[in-house]
């Protein structure tokens, strides 16, 4: 490890933390995508940007941050603390390095030395501190909850502090990679005019309309990055007009294409598609554990078997997206896995768990375009498919509109998506923990909630791998979760786009592309 | 005629005070709150609490709703309760956009479609009757986004003449803003002429079965010069109607275009606002429209009066 300033040395290094030291070593390592090592990042030129993902409505302050615009220009002005390489794992950012005491309760991070923010002070703990708690106490942040577990923290050293947890986390720094946790300068809520350590400043700001920003003067702290003199980033919220806007070359890049025309912009002349399998949404329908007759698990197996999950992704999804397996764990996320075998249609299966059961339905699920689109349309394969197992389904039909405030939740059959999170325990704790606000499944579990809790503090990462695949296997299962696919983001760009890589986390390279690319010379 | 237009014009305040009311109570009806659609689905219920407190939302409707209209009539219509910018500045450069598109629009189709109208009505049964009524009559027929996107493909796609974003922004220069909302311009036109080539038409055909009528033609005056000198004059109130009902249908009705396009109008504002939940937006946006149509309604009606021959030559 490269922290010698942190007391405690008889720690456990896992593989993660040990990256995270190496990166801090040679910057080069984290900084570089594997894939363009060998090309040589080029200066200039303007980077125009065609995205879905915001609106009129949207701001610079970080507490309302909520889709893919404001996170992508927020990383132009802004740095997080920690970020996500391309294969899933937290590397350093403003954070230099990390060390966690053990039970993983304690973490003692160092903030990198010599950044200056574009108002010219130098970044230091205190920056920090105030940039976190932007998002605790009261506030209406939606950060606020994942910081929740935060005790106390406490300035060190200019350029040290150290973070208390209620309870052991072992994925502290996945945690402050969220993008609500930008650093600003101590004291700063001025948020319409950008004070940051950014590769960008922001030129004009027309939320609905485009966002415009230009080079810092100078070099970026990160080499090889910040390549572009300029950004613009235009909000295209039709995809039809998102598409055409890249193939008649308006834009360089865009975000979400529509996967049912995604082979045709394929074939389209200079432009690439970059696909990133099972990182999107995950789709599912959820049947609540303590309702009849959803409380009988052969109903709810049935009811898993029984549905088509690779007839939906063709017909639906045009193929763009990946078999889920009942339990919300994407296969980009390092503790998927696969030796857990995936469940495909199994009309005998189904029947037999139906016949157990004592039950051919006919069962009601609710679904909505609110809930997910074509939430319809795989309501009514999943209607088909479980006819073929003897099972009838009803597919009422309701309103987009409060959906998530009238349906989910409140009925005991319904379509449901679920983000994808940072981390296992995250996407684990907000969905299957018995007391969790969103267990919409209902499914109560003390043993699954036991051992969620502690693989949060394990700090050991081949035991931790088992617990999670233990828990994978216990939602697969038992749980009320019908997940039958993870959609696959989407971008597209020209050819002369550099850097575009597919990405663990988020589309157009984890929202960084305005950081990370350039164009070929 | 003064009492008249001046009965006409309360008219057109009482009608919008009327509208207010009922945008208010249509947008307390709406299902969902902001609170939890602009803090999504990570929103605690703590923070819903807080967010809600926060907007005022704890005071009765009746008190909201006169502190609004009071607020408006000032020129003050809030802030936006997504991103606390203020409406009134938010909306003005859009509006000034929705304006400009719905003026390029018109200035192409009024001309043309009454032009034609005239031309069909002097023609009548000809070719050319025949065929501005039947293209016309197809472009109204199929809805704006597929005369959109068609235009799209030929225009931007294939030939390379014209952008398919639409998007302007301020500092463009007005030939810059010309060139950009050819494309939607078009598509507006076509929407719109239509209607107004029928009317235009069908009102002058009218009037020419009039003695009057007959009599110019008894002086030996060619058909052109009847209709232009005679029929015309007589047919123009219906032709001021279904022209300003036009023109308020290109002003307010245009967010479609606007989303295929791109185009950073107030439909697309209040789009953004609706999927928020943002009220206020909301109500300024239908607030605005809603003037926009009781305006020129009223605008239209009062032109009619001026330029009927009977009303303006009272005794």
């Amino acid at each position: 490890m490269t922290t010698d300033s942190t007391p405690g040395s008889g720690l456990i290094v896992d593989r993660r933390q040990l990256m995270a030291g190496a990166a801090a070593l040679g910057l080069s390592t984290a900084f570089a995508a594997p894939t363009f090592a060998q090309e040589t990042p080029q200066k200039g030129g303007t980077l125009r940007l065609g995205m879905e993902g915001g609106s009129a409505s949207d701001s610079l302050d970080p507490t309302t941050y909520a889709d893919s615009i404001p996170i992508a220009y927020s990383l132009m002005f802004w740095n997080t603390l920690v970020e996500i390489d391309d294969t899933g794992n937290a590397t350093p950012e403003l954070f230099e390095s990390w060390e966690a005491k053990p039970g993983a309760a304690e973490w003692i991070f160092n903030v990198r030395k010599d950044i200056v923010f574009s108002n010219g002070k130098t970044l230091d703990a205190d920056d920090v501190i105030h940039s976190i708690n932007l998002h605790r106490g009261e506030t209406k942040s939606p950060a606020k909850g994942i910081l929740e577990p935060i005790t106390e923290i406490k300035k060190l050293s200019p350029t040290q502090i150290q973070i208390t947890l209620s309870g052991g986390n072992a994925d502290l720094p996945f945690v402050l990679s969220d993008y609500h946790l930008i650093i600003v300068p101590a004291g700063y809520t001025d948020f319409a005019n950008p004070i940051g350590t950014g590769a960008f400043l922001m030129e004009s700001f027309e939320p609905g309309v485009r966002i415009l920003a230009k080079r810092k003067d100078g070099d970026y702290w990160k080499p090889g990055r910040g390549n572009f003199d300029g950004v613009e980033l235009r909000y295209i919220g039709d995809s039809a007009a998102r598409t055409q806007a890249l193939i008649t070359g308006q834009v360089d890049a865009a975000n979400r294409l529509d996967p049912k025309t995604a082979n045709l912009v394929m074939k389209a002349p200079n432009i690439e598609v970059v696909r990133s399998p099972g990182t999107g949404l995950r789709y599912a329908f959820v049947a609540r554990c303590d309702t009849a007759p959803y409380d009988n698990n052969d109903v709810r197996l049935g009811l898993k078997y029984g549905i088509d999950r690779q007839k939906i992704i063709d017909t639906v999804f045009n193929g763009f997206a990946s078999l889920g397996n009942d339990h919300l764990i994407g296969q980009s996320n390092k503790y998927f896995d696969p030796s857990l075998e995936q469940r495909m249609y199994d009309p005998d299966k189904a029947a037999f768990h139906f016949k157990k059961a004592g039950m051919t339905g006919p069962f009601t699920v609710e679904v909505s375009e609110g809930a997910y689109s074509g939430a319809t349309d795989c309501g009514v394969l999943y209607q088909e498919a479980l006819a073929g197992a003897g099972a009838a389904l009803d597919v009422k039909r309701v309103s987009a509109d409060g959906y998530w405030d009238n349906i989910w939740l409140k009925s005991p059959f319904c379509a449901v998506y679920w983000g994808s999170r940072p981390t296992a325990d995250l996407q684990y704790s907000q969905t299957f923990l018995s007391d969790a606000a969103w267990n919409d499944s209902h499914w109560k579990r003390p043993e699954f909630d036991k051992l969620i809790i502690e693989a949060r503090a394990e700090l050991d990462e081949s035991k931790r791998k088992e617990m999670y695949a233990e828990a994978q296997r216990m939602v697969n299962e038992d749980g009320g979760m019908i997940c039958f696919a993870v959609s696959d983001f989407l971008d597209g760009y020209s050819s002369k786009v550099r850097g575009a890589a597919a990405h663990a986390r988020y589309d157009l390279n984890d929202q960084r592309i305005a950081e990370k690319g350039w164009f070929a010379g | 005629m003064l009492r008249l237009i001046a009965t006409r014009a309360a008219l057109g305040v009482l009608t919008l005070l009327a509208v207010s009311v009922l945008i208010f109570l249509c947008t307390e009806i709406l299902p969902g709150d902001v609170a939890s659609a602009v803090l999504g689905n990570q929103a605690t219920p703590e923070a819903l609490a807080a967010f809600r407190k926060e907007l005022g939302y704890d005071q009765p409707a009746w008190a909201r709703y006169l502190s609004w209209l009071t607020g408006a009539l000032q020129g003050d219509l809030g802030q936006a309760l997504t991103n606390k910018r203020d409406i009134v500045d938010e909306i003005g450069p859009r509006f000034f956009n929705t304006l400009f598109l719905a003026g390029y629009a018109a200035l192409v189709a009024v001309p043309l479609s009454v032009g034609l109208g005239v031309v069909a009505a002097i023609r009548e049964g000809r070719p050319v009757d025949r065929i501005s009524n039947i293209v016309t009559l197809m472009t109204i027929s199929v809805p704006e986004f597929f005369i959109g996107y068609i235009l799209i493909v030929i225009f931007a796609v294939q030939l390379g003449w014209f952008p398919s974003l639409a998007t302007v922004f301020s500092g463009m220069s007005v030939a810059e803003r010309l060139y950009v909302t050819t494309l939607p311009a078009v598509t507006l036109t076509m929407l719109v002429a239509a209607h107004m080539l029928r009317m235009t038409r069908t009102s002058v055909l009218s009037v020419m079965s009039s003695p009057y009528i007959e009599m110019a033609f008894l002086k030996g005056m060619t058909r052109g010069r009847v209709v232009a000198r005679h029929a015309l004059p007589n047919a123009a109130a219906p032709i001021i109607t279904v022209v300003a009902l036009n023109l308020a249908y290109l002003i307010v009705g245009v967010v479609v275009v606007e989303a295929v396009f791109v185009y950073p109008g107030v439909g697309q504002y209040m789009v953004d606002a609706v999927s928020k939940r943002d009220v206020p937006v909301i109500q300024a946006c239908g607030l605005l429209f809603a003037a926009v149509f009781v305006g020129l309604n009223t605008l239209a009606d009062i032109a009619s009066i001026m330029v009927n021959p009977r009303l303006r030559n009272q005794r």
